[in-house]
């Protein structure tokens, strides 16, 4: 044990390679950093990373230029094939990183993986430089920028190489029979780290995106400082009187869309109830089994039915005029004045039969010797559902009820997008599907950011808020 | 319950009867207008088609023939959306179900530095997010924009059955843990051959409420993969043959190439379309019914 190096040299130097390995991780997402890009032809938003996992986008605006021959493919394959190499020699040095909390069989094999790892990510970044140098000697036109992430990646490499030799050298070696073995907190910690590495990458990245509200940002281009307009785009949404309406509009659906929900939130509580009251269990199975089925269709299929229900061929039009009801078909779905109830209504036929279902189980635990004293006592069934079945339930409702509160602004877009069309678009747009509309149709992606981010800023105090009012009211938390 | 209810009180009074007629009658109708849909549909893609496009069709079917479904076996773009989504579906939902059962494995650990705040990080994300379009950025820039890899990676987290694994595992004895280690088992055996076995009953749960959102998804479908219409899942191809008439026409045309003994249809060809999208949920829905109870707590559980 005594062999256990803990002077604190040592303890600087694994420190230090852990942040030179950590940060050319991190600079592996930034585009303005990306070595990979030695050509303007190569978009500027794509960072390294992107570059080593998509050919096809690394490529995809050089297409003409290779077609005209006015650059040769090869020089794409060898910045790709570079990316490859320093994006795997980063996750060799990461690891190893990590893997420097265990015992000395695990330092060994740490500066190993950082010392081949830093390798890997010099080499990768020499191949850059030459993929550089050989689209600057070979290209007709001048496509070529000296891509400043080159000297990060190739520092960063460097000093990871260095410190790992270092490491390397003093770190005595271990026993040929020693096991790998890591303290249990830390063990686990290590196993933890990659899922809490994808949570960051997909969940809390995008917050990073943020940023596009306060820049002029057109999709495809790169952000530079001079971009930065602040809150031109808070004042557009603000002071701008056609944006105004449009907001205000799409306002008012969100809530009455919401409202709508929340006035017959207790649909599926009473559709619990009464259903209790029926004593043939086959036939409460036989509404169950059929009224879920909805729940499980996607919205897409759920307007393919309601087509073929309601459009001027489908089921309704077709029997009306099959026995003579009406001489001109009604043309449902273009009924944009009654778009909020139809929307509810659609939302009801999928979801009641579903949301029943922890309504029922709440009934069927129960006591039932409940019901029979309240028998005893001489109560009707009204009077037992009043006073027995309804305050058992209620509880639930109120949990339910607050998180649909906390969710007023958001319907979610599948819904009305597939509902929308030109006779009911003023009425049917929500938050969501307005700005889904207003940034990936109409491409204006810092409008679209600033009042998404608004929303999620809203949503998230909102639900604080009823948690809170949950707390003082009820003494219970429900988050 | 109510038999015993019956022995201290038989008598129904006719207002209980009429309460009980009205009371099934309302559920009957409702449970009609929920399956109403799906069998007209259906009548409609067995009979003959000249009668569909006439809007005869309305309560039993008249001139059974298949031709509607064997003529979709040559649109070749609507099978291989169906390969896609069935490949996202089956790998999708296997990572994810190992991916919770994993890290609710290990968010069970005690002695795990820092397992508080690594916990917290993950259940966090559940409340709030960035919206869709950061999301839709954040995606371009890893690459998965119109890559087969974006419908996989962004779920393989799911903090609501991250939450029910970990408590089913809790509720799991720790004796049995506790005598594998003892006989120098380490976590990822122990977790092999003891948590994953034991607790198989809220892994089907996840996996099947997983893969029918994995079948059904369709945003995820419209806004990244605008420009690989290959990676189409069944749910936005239908979508699109719903809304243009322009793809319709051209399934028409591509399904030329089959033995079509009936004229085909716009009319007919998107009730076949969704009647096949809607199929296999259908098939496994009877399947799922003993999982609800656990599933209804995907919605309602606290972290």
């Amino acid at each position: 044990m005594n062999k256990k190096p803990n002077t604190i040299t040592f303890k600087i130097l694994e420190t230090m390679s852990k942040i030179f390995a950590l940060a050319s991780g991190v600079i592996l997402f930034f585009p303005s950093l990306n070595s990979a890009r030695a050509t303007a032809l190569i978009n500027h938003t794509m960072s390294l990373f992107t570059s080593a996992v998509s050919y096809s986008r690394l490529i995809s605006e050089a297409i003409r230029a290779i077609r005209l021959a006015r650059v040769a493919e090869w020089n794409f394959i060898v910045l790709y094939i570079s990316s490859i190499i320093v994006v795997l020699g980063i996750l060799s040095a990461v690891i190893g990183a990590a893997f420097q909390v265990g015992n000395l069989k695990f330092k060994n094999l740490a500066s190993k993986l950082l010392f081949f790892g830093s390798i890997a990510q010099m080499i990768g970044t020499v191949g850059h430089y030459l993929g550089y140098y050989f689209m600057h000697t070979t290209s007709e036109q001048a496509f070529d920028t000296m891509p400043i992430g080159i000297y990060f990646f190739g520092i960063f490499a460097a000093i990871t190489f260095v410190i790992s030799l270092v490491l390397m050298i003093i770190t005595p070696k271990a026993e040929k029979a020693e096991a790998y073995r890591m303290d249990q907190p830390m063990q686990l910690l290590v196993m933890f780290l990659p899922f809490a590495i994808l949570a960051f990458v997909f969940n809390y990245l995008p917050l990073w995106g943020w940023r596009y509200a306060f820049f002029d940002y057109t999709a495809g281009q790169s952000i530079t400082i001079d971009d930065f307009v602040g809150f031109k785009y808070l004042g557009q949404l603000v002071n701008n009187a056609q944006t105004r309406r449009d907001i205000g509009q799409v306002m008012i659906n969100t809530f009455v869309m919401s409202g709508l929900g929340l006035a017959f939130s207790w649909l599926p509580m009473i559709f619990a109830m009464f259903l209790a009251e029926i004593s043939s269990r086959r036939f409460k199975k036989f509404v169950q089994f059929f009224t879920t089925i909805p729940n499980f269709i996607s919205w897409v299929l759920v307007f393919a039915l309601a087509l073929a229900m309601f459009q001027t061929d489908g089921f309704i039009n077709g029997v009306l005029m099959q026995f003579n009801v009406i001489e001109e078909p009604i043309e449902f779905l273009r009924m944009g004045d009654t778009i909020w109830l139809q929307m509810w209504a659609w939302g009801t036929w999928k979801s009641l039969g579903w949301s029943a279902i922890i309504y029922i189980a709440a009934i069927s635990s129960i006591d039932p010797v409940m019901y029979e004293s309240a028998t005893v006592d001489g109560a009707n069934r009204f009077q037992k559902m009043r006073f027995i079945t309804l305050p058992s339930i209620l509880p639930t409702y109120f949990v339910l009820l607050v998180l649909q509160v906390a969710a007023i602004l958001s319907n979610g877009m599948d819904q009305y997008l597939v509902f929308y069309n030109a006779f009911n678009k003023t009425r049917i747009q929500v938050l969501d599907l307005y700005v889904y509309k207003l940034g990936i149709d109409d491409g204006l992606i810092p409008l679209s950011t600033l009042i998404g981010m608004l929303k999620s800023l809203i949503s998230i105090a909102l639900l604080f808020t009823v948690n809170k009012i949950s707390k003082l009211v009820r003494g219970e938390s429900i988050l | 319950m109510k038999q015993r209810k019956r022995k201290i009180k038989d008598q129904k009074t006719w207002i209980d009867y009429i309460y009980d007629i009205f009371n099934h009658l309302g559920f009957l109708i409702f449970t009609l207008a929920c399956i109403y849909p799906f069998y007209y549909l259906f009548i409609n893609t067995i009979s003959e088609n000249e009668l569909v496009q006439r809007s005869i069709i309305n309560f039993f079917p008249i001139g059974f023939h298949l031709g509607n479904y064997i003529a979709l076996t040559s649109v070749n773009e609507l099978g291989q959306s169906a390969l896609v989504t069935f490949g996202r579906t089956v790998i999708g939902t296997s990572l994810m179900v190992l991916v919770s059962a994993f890290v609710g494995y290990l968010a069970t650990k005690k002695e795990m530095k820092a397992r508080k705040y690594m916990y917290r990080f993950l259940i966090i994300t559940m409340y709030f997010n960035a919206g869709i379009i950061p999301w839709y950025l954040n995606l371009s820039m890893l690459g998965l924009t119109n890559n087969f890899m974006g419908y996989i990676l962004p779920g393989l987290i799911a903090p609501f059955n991250i939450i029910l694994v970990k408590t089913y595992i809790e509720s799991i004895p720790t004796e049995l843990e506790e005598s594998a280690f003892m006989d120098g088992a380490g976590y990822f055996r122990s977790f092999r051959s003891i948590i994953w076995p034991l607790s198989k009953p809220i892994l089907a749960t996840i996996a099947i409420f997983g893969a029918v959102g994995h079948w059904n998804s369709f945003i995820d479908s419209l806004i990244l993969m605008q420009n690989a219409p290959q990676l189409f899942t069944l749910q936005h191809r239908l979508y699109t043959y719903l809304t243009s008439v322009t793809s319709l026409d051209a399934v028409i045309n591509s399904s030329g190439g089959a033995v079509v003994q009936q004229a085909l249809n716009a009319k007919v060809l998107k009730y076949t379309i969704s009647m096949v999208t809607i199929i296999p949920i259908l098939l496994v829905y009877p399947f799922m019914q003993r999982y609800f109870e656990k599933g209804i707590m995907l919605g309602a559980v606290k972290g």
